[in-house]
C-alpha cells in the first residue's frame, strides 16, 4: 500500500504481513510520516492505494468488522483527567460491546502491568480494552512496547517508529 | 447489534451535560430575543433562525469533537458514523425555535402550530446540511453553510407560497432534503481522512 497527496509520495509502496503473536516495526523518516503510517494500518486512514487485511476483513469494505479487530494507539495518548478516562473507558466498553465492568478490570489490569500511568499508557489501556488481532502503536517510548507484547501475546504487534 | 450500541454511545458522547447548558442557554437567549422583537419580526424570524442554524454546527469547538480520533476507530460504516453524529447538532437546533415559540408566546404573539413546525423542518434541515461542512476547511466549509442557508431559506419561501398545503409540502420536502443531506454527510466521512 502506499499514500500519495497532491502527487507526493507521502508513504512509500510497502507490503508487510504480521502473523499473530509476531511483532513489525514500520520506520518512516519523519513524525509526520511515522503516525500517518500507523494511522494506515490501524483503519483510521485509508491507503491511496493497496488494501489492508485484519485476518479476512478489509479495512475499506469492511471497516466495522475490521477495526472491532484493531487496538489504535494515537501517538499523542490519552491526556484528559481520570473521569474523562472513566468515561472514556464506558465508551469504549458500548462500541465494542463488553460489560462496563469487564472494560474497567481490563484497563486497570493493563495499567497495573505497564507499571505508569502516563497518556501513552492510558491509551494502551483503552485500546485494550477489547480483545483485538491487531495493536497499533504509534511511535510508543521504547519499554511500552515491549510490555504490551508481554500482555498481549496472542495478538500482532505493529510499531511506527521515526528513523 | 455492536453497531447500534456503537452509534448509541457516539450520541451519548454528545449529549452530555455541558450540551444541556448549552441548550438551554440558547433557547433562553432566543426566548428574550423574540419575547422583546417578536411583534417586529413577523416571518422573517424564520430567515434568521435558518441562518443561525445554518452556523452552529460550523462552531469550533463542535468541529473539534467530531473530529476527535476515538471516533475513526470506531467500528462503523461512515453512513452510520455520520447518523450518529447528525443527532446533537440536530437537537441543539430545536432550541431555535423552541426558544422562539417560547418568547412569542410570552409576549403575547403565538406562531402558529404550522409555522413552528416550518422553523423545525427549516432549521433541521439547515443544520444536515451545514454538517458536511464540519469535515472541510476554507472555501468549500463556507460553500457548505451558503447550501445550508439556500436550502433552508428555499424551504422557508415555500411554506409562504404554498397555501394551506405548505406544512404538508414542506414536511415532505424536508424529509427528502433531509435523508439526501444525510448521505452525503455519510460521503464525507467516508471519504474524510484525518491527518497528523
Amino acid at each position: 500500500m502506499c499514500f500519495v497527496r497532491n502527487g507526493e509520495d507521502l508513504i512509500a509502496p510497502f507490503s508487510l504481513a504480521i502473523d499473530a503473536g509476531d511483532a513489525g516495526v514500520l520506520v518512516q523518516p519523519t513524525r509526520f510520516a511515522a503516525s500517518l503510517a500507523a494511522r494506515l494500518c490501524g483503519a483510521i486512514v485509508r491507503p491511496t492505494s493497496g488494501r489492508i487485511f485484519v485476518g479476512d476483513y478489509e479495512t475499506r469494505l469492511q471497516p466495522p468488522q475490521a477495526k472491532r479487530r484493531i487496538g489504535f494507539v494515537d501517538v499523542a495518548g490519552f491526556d484528559g483527567d481520570a473521569h474523562a478516562f472513566a468515561c472514556e473507558i464506558a465508551f469504549h466498553a458500548q462500541c465494542w460491546g463488553i460489560a462496563r465492568r469487564l472494560a474497567r478490570e481490563r484497563a486497570t489490569r493493563v495499567l497495573g502491568a505497564l507499571s505508569r500511568e502516563d497518556a501513552y499508557a492510558r491509551a494502551i489501556a483503552l485500546a485494550l480494552v477489547a480483545d483485538v488481532d491487531l495493536i497499533v502503536l504509534d511511535q510508543p517510548p521504547d519499554d511500552l512496547a515491549v510490555r504490551v507484547r508481554e500482555i498481549a501475546t496472542d495478538a500482532a504487534l505493529l510499531v511506527s517508529r521515526v528513523a | 447489534m455492536i453497531e447500534r450500541r456503537a452509534t448509541i454511545a457516539i450520541v451519548r458522547r454528545h449529549i452530555d451535560r455541558r450540551f444541556g447548558v448549552d441548550w438551554l442557554m440558547t433557547f433562553a437567549l432566543v426566548a428574550a430575543l423574540a419575547a422583546i422583537f417578536a411583534p417586529s419580526f413577523g416571518y422573517s424570524a424564520i430567515f434568521i433562525l435558518a441562518a443561525l442554524a445554518s452556523v452552529m454546527p460550523i462552531e469550533n469547538q463542535h468541529i473539534a469533537s467530531l473530529r476527535r480520533l476515538t471516533f475513526f476507530s470506531v467500528p462503523l460504516f461512515g453512513r452510520q458514523l455520520a447518523r450518529a453524529h447528525a443527532v446533537a447538532p440536530t437537537l441543539a437546533a430545536l432550541a431555535l425555535p423552541c426558544g422562539y415559540a417560547a418568547g412569542a408566546a410570552m409576549r403575547g404573539v403565538p406562531i402558529s402550530p404550522e409555522r413552528f413546525i416550518t422553523a423545525i423542518c427549516v432549521v433541521t434541515i439547515a443544520t444536515l446540511v451545514a454538517l458536511s461542512g464540519t469535515f472541510r476547511d476554507g472555501r468549500d466549509r463556507a460553500l457548505y453553510v451558503g447550501l445550508a442557508l439556500a436550502t433552508s431559506i428555499s424551504l422557508a419561501i415555500l411554506d409562504l407560497v404554498a397555501g394551506p398545503m405548505s406544512p404538508r409540502i414542506v414536511g415532505a420536502l424536508a424529509l427528502l432534503v433531509g435523508y439526501f443531506a444525510l448521505r452525503a454527510f455519510g460521503e464525507t466521512l467516508a471519504r474524510y481522512d484525518p491527518l497528523p
